[in-house]
């Protein structure tokens, strides 16, 4: 019976239990919201990560990822056999990479050039959809250069435009070569865009005398699932590199998917506990209101904890009565944003591209967080009636019965 | 004290401001209660009569002096223990009632049967027969403030007797009815000592009250000033 009566004390000053009601489901609602915000950037930022950056594994001579030179480097043909019989991997593209100087008669910017095989490069992270202006490779042409936009608008270069890239060859001895800007591209990832330019492989590796070789394997796979198999596998197939995933690879984005928890949390926190002001104002008046009806309980023979649960099952009700409003409005936005997501590019213009963020952002709310908003408002819930609760056991029956 | 004693109250004093402007709200009472008695407390207002029922009810601590109640000192009771030896023994009747709005009439009744832990059978049985008792069973789910004044006091006569008490304590009973209300409440009530030998103790002022006990103490300035039995004895108690 103590259910019923808290439920049913609940309806007694109806528009007060509904105001404190609609209260918390929109703060439910904005809770969940901003961590499903947060989660579609953070897929976001992962997807970009794999699919635009660094693909799911790379492989690395132990040593380059020190200074990034050519002269780190490995044969491909031992990473392409080790590729075609590793299970889960959907493509992959072998590099050669060489931190350099890209010039024209206008000015210079330091660039790390990466050499790749068109066509998997392609396969690995869809490289062609990135082209702005200009076309990608022409199979049928040599020295031909991909720049991003960021450096092009930089150095104010176009498709047709002829630049010099100088680079440190394995033996450490400076080379150089022309290419002409055949493309342009504009990937998520701004700050990339600057410093990455992409030519044929096989060309660089020609100007680096270091033909068969390269220093980099991007591995994309059919699924993140296959991430620990296919890691475990490479690792035990080629045992003198060194394979990591996108989490060692891009720390950054591995932070960021960790802080994504706790920041949210704190966020969670922060409404959960501007609304416990509220409910403990609602449930002290509520409190205060029957004092006489509390003497009267107690004269009865009404022990304390039994009064104690009764308030705190009033103050429970009250406060997760808003959770299932909230998280109806909550799935009914998010529904309609992750068929036709946010667009914050209208907002933020390129600050989040700048940030390696796409621009449109799908809300995503795992279930795990819907049990962490949930368990937070019950914790709350059960905090903010501890006063009320303590008010009314701290009444003498005596007096309070004269009230 | 006999085996019919219900109440023992020895040299109780309720003492208010004993350190600044001492108030004597009870002062040097000996009273003794037996099973099946219909005693009013009468006096004028502040002569103690609240005072001396709260403190026969548990609800307040006298300054001096014990009050044993079938042979247990509840003035040494620890507060939770008291609670529990109203629930089991004491039960009371307000001067507002004093249900719970939220519940129905039945429910109100039931409540108490909940707290003492009385099985659902025996709980229906109850109440169906104490709402009857009262004149009342066909007023079962009816929430209190759908009904009269007088047929609240009767669902809370019929809550205060369900726990099966060794004596009830009623503060003013009539104090707010009409006097068909009034009437109809104390037959009730003379109904239920006569029948089943219930203790009942009242404070008024009401004189359909007095009309009415069996035995009538008046008190003034906290003090007994008489204790008298008046009118025919009741089935099992004394006059």
């Amino acid at each position: 019976m103590l259910f019923t009566i808290a439920w049913r004390n609940l309806w007694r000053h109806r528009t007060r239990s509904l105001a404190i009601i609609a209260s918390v489901a929109l703060g439910v609602w904005s809770g969940a919201f901003i961590v499903s915000l947060y989660y579609g950037m953070g897929n976001e930022r992962v997807r970009i990560a794999i699919e635009e950056e660094v693909s799911h594994i790379q492989v690395h001579h132990p040593k380059f990822r020190e200074d990034f030179e050519a002269a780190w480097n490995f044969r491909l043909d031992s990473l392409d056999e080790a590729m075609r019989k590793t299970p889960g991997i959907k493509a992959w593209s072998l590099r050669t990479t060489a931190q350099g100087m890209l010039a024209n008669a206008a000015g210079s910017n330091g660039v790390q050039i990466n050499g790749v095989d068109p066509a998997a490069e392609v396969a690995t992270r869809k490289f062609d959809g990135f082209i702005v202006d200009g076309a990608y490779f022409d199979p049928e042409k040599r020295n031909q250069i991909l720049i991003g936009k960021k450096l092009a608008d930089k150095m104010k270069l176009t498709p047709g435009a002829k630049i010099v890239l100088t680079f440190l060859d394995p033996e450490q001895n400076i080379q150089a070569g022309a290419f002409r800007i055949c493309g342009i591209y504009q990937s998520s990832n701004a700050p990339l865009d600057e410093r990455n330019v992409y030519v044929k492989q096989s060309e660089f590796n020609e100007l680096l005398d270091m033909p068969g070789r390269g220093n980099e394997a991007a591995v994309l796979l059919q699924d993140e699932t296959f991430l620990p198999a296919v890691l475990t596998s490479l690792q035990q197939q080629l045992p003198g590199l060194q394979v990591e995933s996108w989490r060692s690879i891009s720390p950054e984005t591995d932070l960021i998917i960790s802080s994504l928890d706790i920041s949210s949390l704190i966020i969670i926190v922060i409404i959960v506990l501007a609304l416990a002001f509220g409910i403990i104002n609602t449930m002290l008046m509520a409190v205060l209101e029957r004092t006489r009806e509390i003497g009267m309980l107690m004269a009865i023979g009404m022990t304390k904890p039994r009064l104690f649960s009764m308030v705190v099952l009033e103050t429970i009700m009250l406060t997760m009565a808003g959770c299932p409003i909230g998280f109806g409005l909550a799935w009914t936005v998010n529904e309609w944003l992750s068929k036709n997501g946010l667009n914050l590019g209208n907002i933020a213009g390129n600050t989040m591209k700048d940030f390696g963020f796409g621009a449109i952002i799908y809300p995503d709310l795992p279930g795990f967080k819907v049990g962490q908003i949930i368990i937070t408002v019950f914790i709350t819930a059960l905090l903010a009636s501890v006063f009320p609760a303590w008010k009314a056991l701290t009444m003498r029956p005596v007096e309070a019965i004269k009230r | 004290m006999n085996d019919a004693t219900v109440i023992d109250i020895h040299n109780v004093s309720k003492i208010y401001n004993p350190d600044t402007i001492p108030v004597h709200a009870v002062n040097n009472v000996h009273l003794h209660f037996e099973r099946g008695e219909f005693t009013a407390l009468v006096g004028p207002s502040g002569s103690g009569k609240t005072t001396l029922l709260n403190i026969i009810g548990g609800l307040d601590a006298p300054s001096e002096g014990q009050v044993i109640i079938n042979g247990t000192d509840i003035t040494s009771l620890k507060p939770n223990q008291l609670i529990n030896f109203r629930l089991q023994n004491i039960g009371f009747v307000f001067q507002s009632y004093n249900l719970i709005p939220v519940l129905s009439a039945r429910e109100n009744v039931e409540f108490i049967l909940l707290l003492q832990g009385v099985s659902k059978a025996q709980r229906e049985q109850r109440v169906q027969d104490l709402m009857n008792a009262v004149g009342l069973g066909d007023k079962m789910e009816v929430r209190p403030a759908q009904l009269s004044g007088g047929q609240q006091q009767r669902v809370a006569v019929s809550r205060a007797l369900a726990s099966k008490p060794q004596f009830i304590l009623a503060d003013e009973p009539t104090a707010n009815l009409d006097s068909r209300s009034a009437a109809n409440l104390l037959d009730i009530m003379a109904q239920l000592n006569h029948d089943e030998g219930m203790t009942f103790i009242f404070s008024t002022h009401d004189a359909r009250v007095i009309e009415r006990a069996r035995r009538v103490i008046t008190l003034e300035d906290g003090r007994v000033v008489s204790d008298k039995a008046v009118g025919v004895p009741t089935k099992g108690g004394r006059v």
